[in-house]
């Protein structure tokens, strides 16, 4: 009986000393969330700028005193090399050996539908950063654990084929697509969005990675009587598909997709880039928000940028920035670190003030993309700086 | 439309011809092949941007120190990956030419970094209108300097000392080691001048293709698959067969559409090994008893 008492006691004990005591408070076990994306590879630099959104947003939480009452977010990175089998390999051990309550996806589609059962599984919630495909988010799985704070394929291309046949009243529009997963999903959405508004592309042409000279596929869209290019191509062969247009003189508006942002568009191409209009979430340049000036801040101080035009891959930081924020009041909403409970908690978030709107409600049951068609803009270059476009 | 696709397979085939030329300089002297070519195109091109565009030196300064660069690369290739190899007569050398042009892939990586970057040239700033077709002057200059450069090749082979040695060690080892030619010696100086010429085809395509880590691959491969189409061991076929092959690239694409570009290219390959083994343009070996 003593000893019993005495062993209440010191149970007592332990718990007086760890809530007076303040290096048993700070000893709190941090929330581990990931990222899983391309780190390495021609895409790294959209791995590097997800990263520091979620660096610049996670410091800012830690800062105001972390989460779950005083838990600080601990973030680990892991490379998924654009393999979509070494992103299930790395879902898996952010997972189960790290503990992650949620996992941050990047730039490939494919990466992302691959992992896509391992979410489900030990159920956890991923929340996409870039990759647009559409049937990430819409999966037809119930609970779904993919969430997404960026464009969606779908959503993008109609928005393309509406600017091209309501805006620039083009009649018989060219579509060139790089000859991937990513070109197909596209091809998809603009075939569908296209005959939705009765009109009649010219034609689907495809380019492989580092072709050098796309003249044959323009010519052939110009031949069939082409009035305007809708294009989804990454920078390199963007800026290819630009120059060889130039070159047969062909002056047609040209309309894309935002892979050309991902790299160095505008140096590649020089006074042609501003020949294009193309979609983003985001615009570091103009006037910003209040938060767009904090989050500007935290990039010079901590990456020594010197302005916006330095902030490569853009959207990848803003989509992350708000991502990251969100999750945090969904761990806070969950009211634990339980990945389960996150998620039920991200489809009932109330209004946030993020980065790139007001999200009134973020997500719900029926739609996890957290940005619809109304927040893509449209911007183009001018001498080097990527400004909005008039809509 | 016609004359567009003739300017643009002109350009891109004479630079398959000129990586594939170094795939023949190789074979013939060592029966082996550098498959890192499509690393030292890069590397050209890299090395020529980090000086010229880079450091801001003038271009004549530029160019012979990257050539000087390449010739070094190819050194170190043969003696790392190729001779250890040869020396135990097996044939690793193949794995090992490609795992060190996997290593330079991703050293630029690292050091030079993974988005393309733009190489000035005062000739792609405006397009020439020739035959109704646009071009831009630059890739007019791709051919010239490309072919005159093979001439120039052909022409050291058969009319210096150092290209009769290699004549004569592609003809046998053992004959050219008993004439008193250092074989070893030799067969480095194929695989220095191999590098140089994939390099210098990376310097004239950098200001059309953009410079990057991955710029090599592709051509690299392509080149490869025109040495055997030409014939590796004849010269004068893969100059042929890389024009060729720029140009049937090119018309394929323009006709048909690019999806069936690489389907009929690298079946012609498969094609030419069936029915031709030795290539469109080589002759058939003659066994040796």
């Amino acid at each position: 009986m003593a000893r019993r008492t005495s062993l209440a006691l010191l149970i007592v004990l332990a718990l007086v000393v760890a809530t007076v005591v303040p290096g048993f408070t700070q000893a709190k076990p941090p929330v581990v969330v990931a990222l899983v994306a391309a780190m390495s590879g021609g895409s790294a630099l959209s791995g590097e700028a997800i990263k520091r959104g979620l660096t610049v947003a996670i410091d800012e939480i830690n800062a105001k005193g972390g989460v779950l009452g005083g838990r600080k977010i601990e973030l680990v990175v892991r490379d998924e090399e654009g393999n979509p089998s070494k992103g299930v390999t790395a879902a898996r051990d952010v997972i189960e050996r790290e503990k992650a309550v949620a996992v941050f996806g990047g730039l490939h589609s494919p990466v992302g539908l691959a992992m896509l059962p391992v979410f489900h599984e030990l159920k956890v919630p991923y929340v996409g950063t870039w990759a647009a495909a559409t049937n990430i988010t819409r999966n037809g799985r119930t609970p779904n654990y993919m969430f997404r704070v960026s464009a969606n394929d779908d959503a993008v291309d109609h928005f393309l084929a509406k600017h091209v046949v309501e805006k620039l009243g083009a009649k018989k529009p060219g579509v060139i697509l790089e000859n991937t997963p990513w070109g197909a999903s596209n091809q998809e959405g603009l075939t569908k969005w296209f005959a939705q508004m009765k009109v009649q592309p010219v034609g689907f042409e495809k380019f492989n990675w580092n072709d050098s000279d796309m003249s044959p596929q323009l010519l052939r869209l110009k031949n069939g009587g082409a009035d305007s290019i809708v294009m989804v191509a990454n920078a390199p062969e963007g800026a290819q598909v630009v120059k060889s247009r130039a070159k047969i003189g062909w002056n047609v508006p040209t309309v894309s997709h935002w892979g050309i942002s991902g790299g160095r568009f505008a140096e590649l191409t020089g006074e042609l880039s501003e020949s294009v209009v193309f979609v983003q979430t985001y615009s570091f340049f103009g006037k910003q928000s209040e938060t767009g000036e904090r989050v500007i801040a935290a990039l010079k101080s901590k990456h020594g940028i010197k302005g916006p035009e330095d902030i490569l891959a853009p959207v990848g930081t803003a989509n992350a920035y708000d991502a990251m924020h969100l999750v945090a009041l969904a761990i806070e909403k969950a009211g634990a670190a339980d990945g389960a409970k996150v998620r039920d908690a991200l489809e009932n978030l109330g209004e946030y003030k993020g980065l790139i709107k007001t999200y009134k409600r973020p997500f719900t049951p029926e739609q996890h993309d957290a940005l619809t068609e109304n927040d893509y803009i449209l911007v183009t270059w001018k001498g080097g700086k990527i400004i909005p476009v008039a809509r | 439309m016609i004359a567009q696709l003739l300017f643009s397979g002109l350009a891109l085939g004479s630079m398959y011809a000129l990586v594939a030329l170094g795939y023949n300089i190789t074979y013939a002297t060592s029966q082996t092949v550098n498959f890192s070519q499509g690393q030292s195109v890069m590397v050209g091109a890299v090395v020529a941007y980090v000086l010229y565009v880079g450091l801001g030196w003038p271009f004549w300064a530029a160019l012979p120190v990257t050539l000087v660069a390449l010739a070094l690369l190819g050194v170190i290739v043969e003696r790392v990956a190729v001779r250890p190899f040869l020396r135990a007569r097996s044939i690793a050398w193949l794995l090992a030419t490609i795992a060190v042009g996997i290593i330079g892939e991703n050293l630029a990586m690292i050091f030079f970094g993974k988005d393309a970057r733009a190489f000035p040239s005062a000739l792609t700033q405006t397009p020439w209108t020739i035959l109704g077709a646009g071009v831009y002057p630059h890739e007019l200059l791709v051919p010239v300097v490309g072919i005159l450069l093979m001439a120039l090749v052909e022409l050291g082979f058969r009319r210096t000392l150092a290209g009769k040695a290699l004549r004569a060690v592609a003809f046998s080892h053992d004959a050219a080691g008993l004439m008193g030619i250092n074989v070893h010696r030799t067969i480095t100086a194929a695989y220095a001048l191999s590098s140089v010429l994939a390099g210098v085809a990376g310097i004239l395509l950098a200001p059309l293709l953009n410079v990057s880590a991955t710029m090599g691959t592709t051509i690299g491969l392509k080149a490869f698959a025109v040495a055997i189409i030409g014939g590796i061991e004849s010269p004068r076929g893969i100059v042929a067969a890389g024009i060729l092959y720029g140009l049937f690239e090119a018309i394929v694409a323009g006709y048909l559409g690019t999806g069936v570009r690489e389907i009929l290219g690298f079946a012609l390959v498969i094609v030419v090994l069936l029915a031709r083994p030795w290539g469109l343009f080589g002759q058939p070996g003659v066994r040796r008893v």
